[in-house]
């Protein structure tokens, strides 16, 4: 698949998702009523992932035989899964057999952190765990020549950027962030994640509003699958800790960002309070400009227990 | 090739791979051995200094070497000799008698002024020390072209798409050019035209190689062709009378003996009744005049208006010089760095920077960290690693973090939550210490950064990082920096109250937010707001 491909085929997605969360379509109707719109498993990081994917119809519902996938979980800091900063190494681990099993081509973990990225390979675990499947398989991506510019035809504010072009490359893209609060964002999840793929982040916050940014970014990086890894929630303090880290040992999983990113943050406290999905503004605006929805009482959520 | 350019060589290669090791941050601990091993830069540098180190030690072995054997340092090992030796065969060094041969006492003078700088206290060795000076011009102007080239060229190979190698820059770069060239180009007038007459680590090792043990020695069969002294390039051979030596100016490169037609000359155990060799001493009011000359000069520098006094507070008037972590504090620091530039070439975030004259002659050349470039990372002290001459202290790692090189102060004006209510927080997801918070403030929509004094290190994380361009809306001033010439980093600044502790290794949590305040980055629910006119 080559990048126009790519680009026409997660503008597509969005589409569809647009489509959706207008009411005029449900979005288990889209991909057929069996599943759920969200799955909640409490369990260990590794069988806890596995058990979400299943319940939204397995991993090969979304990844194909010779596909190349790119996995992108937060390791842009340089601390261990206690801090609550990073996903857990078994999430992304556990995601990256599923869609070897499901004959992946090539599968990626990539970001692109602020902190040195050595320290960051190092620390966070998730290096040394995905090693054992392919030693190439986690990396970060720093230097300006491994991004290729895209428009952003949706674009409110933000109409033009740098993604990776090993992102641009992939059939599959999916979002394994860590839950955590964000000073500036409120929280970072899936939404906020995807600014670890592109170059310049630096303008999303001086040169536009970021809530805009981020649903603009958004609108033409559009995982198929979203994994938030909650087994441990960094409450407060985030996005770099230290902060209260609640145990929740749950991981959620939807094909709706926004719908994955409004249940975990209503599913938590944040600061030592309850908030509304709506509070968040860039989570708000997503649902507003039709990337999915927060409505999440209305949506089909199954919780299991591994 | 003469088993001399092989050993030649050889030094020079193994002098580039050190610096290209630190430049690649491979192994840190002594690739800076070349530099100690300069005479004039270890003497010098003790004088103005004021202290004496063992790491200087390979300085005093080539001190004992050119009692034994003359100045073998110069013929074999110094690479700013070699590399002399390379530029005048390229550019045609002019051969046989000329205005050098009259000179050779000049080395001595620039010894004595920079004796008389250093006695008062000040070092100007960065002028003229060789390996200060080689080190300077391979690290900070070669080897960034080096890699430039490298990048370019891997960038013209299709299947290495991605690959990038870092360019460091560096600033000031062209007073070493200028340098340079005019160095170069004094093969107009003779070979190792430096060497002869401006080197004062030859200045040095001529005056403790006046009678060698092991020196040229010249038989019966001379024929007095005068072929020798023609084609010596130090001009140590006497026109007139060739089986006389300079010994102080021969630097054993045995070029004598290779031409000599009658296979007269050799060099091994000097007869005690050589005759005795006329040398290119000044006389010693000249060298007493021009070192005063160098210690006026210290004396007016140490006057000057940029030059800092080391003592905080209303005298400190500028410039806003960063150092490097654990430096001595800033006067005895400015009395030992050589500005070789070896800390700079070494450190891997490119923030280490030669200071420009701004800073002051006395501070020409000296490292400062520039955080708008790079970041100085709390887990690395490479720059300490491969100090010559301790001038940044060589501290355990446990005390390195606390090592505080400033605070960070925000400007509010620039900043793009406190001065156009927009939400970023990038200085408080960068920095390692958890130093600053985001606060929802009652004036501002978004959450705005504040600074927590007693916890910032000055690494420079957030200016390097923050989005507002140019200049940074939050920046580094050198102010509390804690550069304790001995004893704990970490017991001085817990004696001050600070808190320099990764956050990784941090266990405090934020306090949870009061009902009706929102939490940082969330909006507040409408139940929380007052109504208008109302406070909370």
């Amino acid at each position: 698949m080559d990048r126009r491909k790519f680009l026409k085929s997660q503008i597509g997605g969005a589409a569809a998702l647009s489509l959706g969360a207008t009411g005029l379509l449900k979005p288990s109707a889209l991909f057929g009523a069996e599943f759920p719109d969200i799955a909640a498993v409490k369990g260990g990081p590794g069988p806890a992932t596995r058990a979400a994917v299943q319940a939204l119809g397995g991993m090969g519902r979304f990844v194909k035989t010779g596909q190349k996938v790119v996995i992108k979980p937060n390791m842009s800091f340089p601390r261990g899964p206690d801090s609550g900063t990073t996903t857990h190494p078994e999430v992304v681990k556990e995601l990256a057999v599923m869609c070897r099993e499901q004959g992946a081509a090539r599968i990626q973990v990539l970001d692109n952190p602020l902190a040195p990225s050595e320290q960051c390979l190092e620390n966070s675990g998730i290096r040394e765990i995905c090693q054992a499947l392919d030693r190439n398989m986690v990396r970060m991506i720093e230097k300006g020549r491994q991004f290729d510019k895209v428009n952003i035809p949706k674009g409110k504010a933000m109409r033009e950027t740098e993604i990776m072009q090993d992102v641009l490359g992939a059939d599959v893209l999916i979002a394994a962030p860590v839950a955590k609060s964000h000073s500036s964002g409120g929280v970072s999840l899936s939404l906020k994640g995807m600014m670890g793929l592109i170059y310049n982040r630096g303008v999303m916050h001086w040169r536009y509003d970021l809530s805009t940014a981020i649903v603009d970014l958004n609108t033409v990086l559009t995982p198929a699958l979203v994994v938030i890894d909650a087994t441990r929630v960094l409450s407060s303090g985030g996005p770099g800790g230290p902060g209260t880290v609640i145990k929740a040992n749950t991981i959620i999983a939807s094909t709706d960002r926004v719908a994955a990113d409004a249940f975990t943050v209503s599913s938590f406290e944040w600061y030592g309070r309850h908030y509304q999905p709506g509070q968040v503004p860039h989570i708000l605006e997503a649902s507003q400009r039709g990337l999915g929805r927060m409505d999440v009482e209305n949506l089909s959520v199954e919780h299991l227990t591994v | 090739m003469s088993l001399r350019r092989v050993v030649q060589l050889f030094t020079l290669a193994l002098f580039l791979l050190c610096l290209l090791l630190a430049a690649g941050s491979i192994a840190p601990r002594g690739l800076n051995f070349f530099l100690r091993l300069d005479p004039a830069l270890a003497a010098l540098t003790l004088v103005s200094g004021r202290y004496v180190t063992w790491s200087l030690l390979p300085a005093v072995v080539i001190v004992a070497l050119t009692l034994i054997a003359g100045r073998l340092f110069c013929g074999y090992i110094c690479p700013m000799g070699t590399t002399i030796d390379g530029t005048d065969k390229l550019l045609g060094a002019r051969k046989g008698p000329g205005p050098a041969d009259r000179l050779g006492r000049v080395k001595h003078l620039v010894l004595a002024f920079l004796l008389g700088a250093g006695l008062v206290g000040v070092s100007y060795v960065f002028a003229a020390a060789p390996l200060s000076l080689i080190t300077r011009l391979y690290g900070l102007v070669a080897q960034p072209v080096l890699a430039l080239t490298a990048d370019r060229g891997l960038a013209l190979v299709p299947i290495s798409s991605g690959v990038e190698i870092d360019t460091p820059r560096f600033a000031s770069q062209l007073f070493v050019v200028v340098f340079f060239v005019l160095v170069f180009g004094l093969a107009r007038f003779a070979p190792r035209f430096w060497c002869r007459v401006l080197c004062p680590a030859g200045a040095l090792m001529a005056l403790l190689s006046r009678k060698p043990l092991i020196r040229r020695r010249v038989s019966e069969d001379c024929t007095a062709c005068g072929l020798c002294a023609r084609s010596c390039p130090m001009g140590a051979i006497d026109q007139e009378a060739p089986e006389r030596t300079r010994h102080g100016e021969c630097i054993v490169c045995q070029t004598c003996r290779d031409v000599c037609p009658v296979e007269a000359i050799d060099f091994g155990a000097g007869v005690s009744g050589d005759r005795p060799d006329e040398i290119f001493l000044p006389a010693r009011r000249q060298f007493l005049a021009v070192g005063l000359a160098g210690a006026g000069l210290a004396a007016v520098n140490l006057t000057g208006l940029p030059t800092l006094t080391g003592q905080p507070g209303p005298g400190r008037v500028k410039p806003d010089l960063l150092r490097p972590p654990a430096a001595l504090p800033e006067a005895d620091f400015l009395r030992r760095c050589a500005r070789c530039g070896e800390c700079m070439t070494a450190c891997p975030t490119n923030t280490l920077q030669p200071a420009g004259l701004a800073a002051g002659l006395a501070a020409l050349f000296s490292p400062t960290v520039t955080p708008r470039l790079g970041f100085c990372d709390p887990a690395c002290h490479r720059c300490a690693d491969v100090c010559p001459t301790e001038a940044i202290r060589r501290v355990p790692m446990g005390e390195r973090v606390w090592a505080r090189i400033g605070i960070a102060v925000i400007e509010p004006g620039r900043c793009l939550a406190w001065e156009m209510d927009k939400s970023c927080l990038v200085c408080d997801e960068v920095c390692p210490f958890d130093a600053i918070e985001l606060v929802q403030e009652e004036s501002h929509t978004v959450a705005v950064p504040r600074v927590s004094e007693d916890k910032c290190a000055g690494c420079g994380y957030c200016e390097h990082a923050c989005p507002i361009e140019s200049r940074a809306a939050i920046r580094v001033s050198p102010m509390g920096a804690l550069r304790p010439a001995r004893g704990s980093h970490a017991a001085q600044a817990r004696a001050q109250g600070l808190s320099l502790i990764p956050a990784a290794k941090r266990r405090r949590t934020p306090a949870a937010t009061q009902s009706g305040q929102a939490a940082p980055g969330f909006t507040p629910a409408e139940s929380d707001k007052p109504a208008p006119g109302f406070t909370r």
